[in-house]
């Protein structure tokens, strides 16, 4: 299945359409978009270049949303979404302030979810640094966690810091933040409360 | 028991303490925080950790010296006034305070004042669950430090009610108006996490897919049309 994909810098007249296919790949994409990704900080959208993984790759939580609303289009939660964009005028870039991931067309659109935010012109999306999750969401089941990861989510759901985890395990702090980072990552989760809050809604920490 | 003192209202604070300043724009934010820091500017047996987002501490200071006229590049070289970062890890940023916090009360500052901006979504910083985790951690971990947290809100910025319900929820005592209380709704760090925070609306699963409304609040979920092309 193709879909379309926009996105708009309202300040520059600018805005884009790529068609997708099922595995994420552009297909199509038309001049507007095509050449502005740098300014931007985004992945470059080029024909035969993979967004869905493009966008994986960046830690920023609204390339991540962007990637998110592609999946929710996979899966028919949502029809399309929009990208909105701010024009730095200083430097003539344009900055993603919101992503928004509607249902329905695009004159009786349906909110489902937006992610805003400014980022500063000077933090470009970066690539991100922690990588190897498997991205499992919480309804796609339990996670395969070590016994030690376990142990460390029961910590975590229990409110500890990363310093009392290591005091009770007997463990290093650095060997910790590793098993947070894992954890976090395996449950899918952007962050560690959100890991949380998922290991209490799987059964996975003691209520 | 440190007694920390403001420069021109009345009020006093026992430390260790942390507080919630709920102020709406820039203006008031920054009367409250002068009146709070300006007693330690002039008292060598106190020091200044200033923290936030990305910048925010530098911020600060640049305030702090514009409003008083004077350079605390000395204070800053000596580490009587100590400038702190934040981190999109929410536990690095704990540590993050905690440690110049034990540092400046071990060569014996007290009290030792902290003034650190909440943010919302900000490139490089916390997410606001875990930021608010953040926030419940602090009280627990500054007992016995002649500490005096503040913790500045912006009610005319932070788009989500949860996280002005979180302020007053992890810290034991708000300033409101200017008047410093106990916070009715503060809870313990761990029966926050429990009772409210894993609860938060944007953690629930979503099973249908249903409305959120923008986390700016700016407009009407239903029906939202973006400016695209």
């Amino acid at each position: 299945m193709g879909m379309v994909v926009s996105r708009a810098a309202p300040e520059l007249h600018r805005g884009g359409i790529a068609v997708l296919d099922a595995d994420g790949n552009v297909t199509w994409t038309d001049e507007a978009w095509v050449g502005e990704d740098d300014e931007s900080g985004l992945p470059r959208v080029a024909i035969g270049s993979n967004l869905l993984q493009a966008y994986r790759g960046y830690s920023d939580p609204r390339a991540q949303a962007i990637a998110n609303a592609i999946d929710a289009v996979f899966e028919g939660k949502v029809t399309y979404f929009e990208i909105e964009h701010r024009l730095d005028r200083e430097s003539q870039s344009s900055f993603v302030t919101s992503v928004a991931a509607l249902r329905g067309d695009r004159a009786g659109a349906v909110l489902i979810h937006k992610v805003v935010g400014e980022p500063a012109p000077s933090h470009p999306y970066r690539p991100a640094d922690v990588r190897g999750g498997d991205g499992a969401h919480a309804s796609q089941g339990a996670p395969r966690l070590t016994p030690r990861e376990r142990e460390v989510l029961a910590l975590m759901a229990d409110g500890s810091d990363n310093r009392a985890i290591a005091a009770k395990l007997g463990i290093q702090y650095t060997t910790v933040r590793g098993h947070v980072r894992s954890v976090v990552e395996k449950l899918g989760a952007r962050s560690r409360l959100e890991a949380v809050a998922r290991a209490y809604q799987m059964g996975l920490a003691p209520t | 028991m440190t007694q920390v003192h403001f420069a021109s209202t009345e009020q006093e604070l026992t430390a260790p303490i942390h507080f919630a300043l709920i102020h709406y724009g820039d203006g008031e934010m920054r009367e409250r925080v002068l009146d709070f820091l300006g007693p330690a500017l002039d008292d060598q047996r106190q020091a200044i950790y200033l923290c936030g987002p990305p910048g925010g501490a530098a911020r600060l200071l640049r305030f702090l010296e514009r409003s008083t006229a004077r350079d605390l590049t000395a204070e800053v070289t000596e580490r009587r006034i100590v400038l702190g970062q934040g981190d999109r890890d929410a536990d690095q940023q704990l540590q993050n305070l905690l440690d110049p916090l034990r540092e400046l009360c071990e060569r014996g500052f007290s009290p030792v004042r902290v003034v650190g901006p909440a943010a919302w979504e900000v490139f490089g910083y916390a997410a606001p669950e875990d930021f608010l985790w953040y926030e419940s951690r602090v009280l627990p971990g500054i007992e016995g430090l002649p500490a005096a947290i503040m913790c500045t809100y912006d009610a005319a910025q932070l788009p989500a009610p949860a996280l002005l319900y979180g302020a007053l929820e992890t810290h034991s005592h708000t300033m409101i108006n200017g008047v410093i209380s106990e916070s009715p709704s503060f809870l313990p760090a761990d029966r926050y996490l429990k009772t409210r925070l894993i609860h938060l609306p944007w953690l629930e699963p979503d099973e249908q897919p249903r409305e959120i409304s923008s986390a700016r609040g700016d407009g009407p979920a239903r029906g939202q049309r973006n400016r695209t092309r």
